[in-house]
């Protein structure tokens, strides 16, 4: 092995990037416009308060209680019949109606959207709560304040989201570089002049790896520094410890675009790699989905995902402050480690087959 | 009287291939090919398309394991050959990073070859391809011609002992390929080996010695002179073809 050599590899990756903008682009500005967007979408903390109809002709309770329940700042309380409410329901201008039967509670919702169907619940029991116990709070049971363990009250969904996005981003547009720049190499006759120097196939593919690597570190910088200073998300864990989860995770990247380059013969078929590699990944790697919550079949599937273990130390470094030394984040650099020699040493292989 | 040994006249065989067979899947390319490139010699290999020139020059640069016979690149195997940094190797696309700068990309191929004093060097390679003024430039805004000139001076920084050249002047113009040919010759000279592949007939009889090949195999090998004597025929062009016909 001759780091000569794997520099020079390395130094002419950044090279080729400095003139290609639009690669720059893709690389740099693209993840903030994302995050930009994920921003402003998931960054706020109030929750949307739902307008719901309480039917005054089924809904026996004394009356204060009832001026209560409308009143509550969990809901936007409006009175009206059952069947204007229905209606009113029907023509989207409600989230739901609440009436009384017996002693059971009925809600009507519209029901097509489940994430929202929960929340209308939870702000409706909320409002009947505070319109029982009135202004006494004995009636209504012990209050409940929540203490939360990391994060805060105003810990958004964005915050949740940021780390892994790190990661996602990382994993993406490296592993879409690779690709497309070791086919080029391969298209156009440079790999076939390289291999007729004294390189060795494994200072290529080790160049390759340093020169994205530089890129990734790089992005990461650019996304960390865009997401804790402009969107302010919250992040208590330890920068280094943050860069190295992404360089082991971009070491699997390049590898597997360079992989990935020994199965395209042009740039289109390259980019066709692109969904089967990522969306398994955005659905199953806890990105959007707590892994705990897949059903049982796809947890081997999520298992075998880098992004999978990127995410889960990134969220542990980053929300709950985690340090390096921490069991669970070393185990899952370990696993990242594993996944880019693999692919590493499978890039080496398929460099054999196509150069005798 | 027995002469000493240093004495003796021995010839050094640069490349030496016997029996070299390579199969792509149905294709055969190369069915037994025999042939001695001597050293300090310019040979070039002449054939149609399709002959096995380029598969055997690829043999050459170890890019390509023969499935059969024995090929000696400089007294060693194909790879440890160009391992050990004495052979060069011009492809027959000019094969450079269009995104690079022409100094980017010489520089680039010199550190891979470990080539020492790197700016007098490039210097050099770009003043025998006349391409000094252009140094600076990024590859893609240069012509497919000095593309072609970058790309052998690429070849050229390292000062192989053995140059395996596939088809070096197409899309060079008639007073460029002239000096290459020259410089081709003062190469020879100073004792580099050159490979030289064509298919044109007028490049042929610029080279010490031929090898006609057809098919994977080499019909006849021999100077130019020689082959037009053995075929009876007024020029090389009605040679090949006579002996194609013959073999």
């Amino acid at each position: 092995m001759n780091h000569h050599r794997v520099r020079a590899v390395a130094k002419r990756i950044v090279l080729g990037f400095r003139r290609d903008r639009r690669s720059l682009g893709l690389l740099f500005v693209a993840p903030v416009v994302v995050l930009s967007l994920v921003g402003a979408v998931w960054g706020s903390t109030t929750e949307r308060v739902p307008t719901v109809v309480v039917a005054t002709d089924r809904f026996n309770m004394p009356a204060p209680i009832v001026d209560r329940l409308v009143a509550s700042t969990a809901i936007h309380g409006r009175r009206a019949t059952y069947d204007e409410g229905v209606r009113l329901l029907r023509e989207g201008a409600i989230d739901a109606v609440v009436s009384l039967e017996g002693t059971t509670l009925h809600l009507l919702i519209e029901g097509s959207d489940p994430l929202q169907s929960g929340s209308i619940g939870g702000a409706i029991q909320k409002a009947l709560t505070d319109a029982v116990a009135g202004g006494n709070s004995l009636l209504g049971g012990p209050k409940i304040e929540i203490d939360q363990l990391y994060g805060g009250t105003d810990y958004s969904i964005l915050d949740y989201l940021a780390p892994v996005l790190v990661a996602f981003f990382a994993f993406f547009f490296i592993f879409l570089l690779s690709a497309v720049s070791f086919l080029r190499e391969r298209t156009t006759g440079t790999l076939e002049r390289l291999m007729a120097t004294p390189l060795r196939r494994g200072e290529l593919v080790l160049g390759y790896l340093a020169g994205f690597s530089f890129f990734a570190l790089l992005q990461a910088i650019v996304i960390l520094l865009f997401t804790v200073f402009i969107l302010k998300v919250h992040y208590r864990g330890n920068l280094a410890t943050i860069f190295i989860v992404e360089a082991v995770l971009v070491v699997g990247a390049v590898s597997l675009g360079l992989l990935v380059s020994a199965a395209a013969r042009n740039e289109l078929q390259a980019v066709q790699f692109v969904p089967i590699v990522l969306l398994p990944q955005v659905f199953l790697s806890g990105l959007l989905i707590p892994v705990d919550q897949l059903p049982d079949y796809l947890r081997p599937v999520s298992a075998i995902l880098p992004l999978t273990y990127a995410n889960e130390a990134l969220r542990s470094v980053m929300i709950k402050g985690y340090e390096l030394a921490d069991p669970l984040v070393l185990r899952d650099i370990g696993v990242l480690i594993a996944f880019g020699l693999v692919m590493a040493i499978g890039a080496v292989a398929s460099i054999r087959r196509e150069v005798a | 009287m027995v002469l000493p040994r240093e004495l003796a006249v021995t010839t050094e065989i640069a490349v030496d291939a016997q029996g070299v067979r390579k199969r792509f899947g149905a294709v055969e390319a190369l069915r037994g090919l025999d042939l001695r490139v001597r050293a300090g010699e310019i040979y070039g290999l002449l054939g149609p398309n399709g002959s096995g020139k380029t598969t055997f020059i690829r043999c050459v640069a170890g890019l390509l394991r023969p499935e059969a016979g024995t090929l000696t690149v400089l007294g060693k195997a194909p790879r440890a050959a160009v391992s050990a940094g004495s052979v060069g190797y011009m492809t027959q696309a000019p094969a450079l990073y269009g995104e690079l700068s022409v100094d980017e990309n010489l520089r680039f191929f010199a550190a891979l070859q470990s080539v020492p004093d790197v700016d007098k060097r490039i210097e050099d390679a770009l003043r025998t391809v006349d391409l000094l003024d252009r140094q600076r430039s990024v590859v893609n805004t240069l012509s497919g011609g000095m593309r072609t000139r970058v790309s052998l001076a690429a070849t050229l920084l390292h000062q192989p002992r053995l140059l395996l050249l596939d088809e070096p002047t197409v899309g060079v113009d008639p007073v460029l390929r002239q000096e290459f040919w020259a410089y081709f010759r003062r190469l020879a000279s100073a004792g580099t080996t050159l490979l030289v592949s064509s298919h044109v007939m007028d490049e042929a009889s610029r080279c010490d010695r031929l090898g006609l090949i057809r098919a994977g195999v080499v019909l006849a090998e021999g100077s130019a002179t020689e082959l037009i004597s053995r075929a009876g025929t007024r020029d090389l062009e009605s040679a090949f073809l006579a002996l194609a016909a013959a073999g």
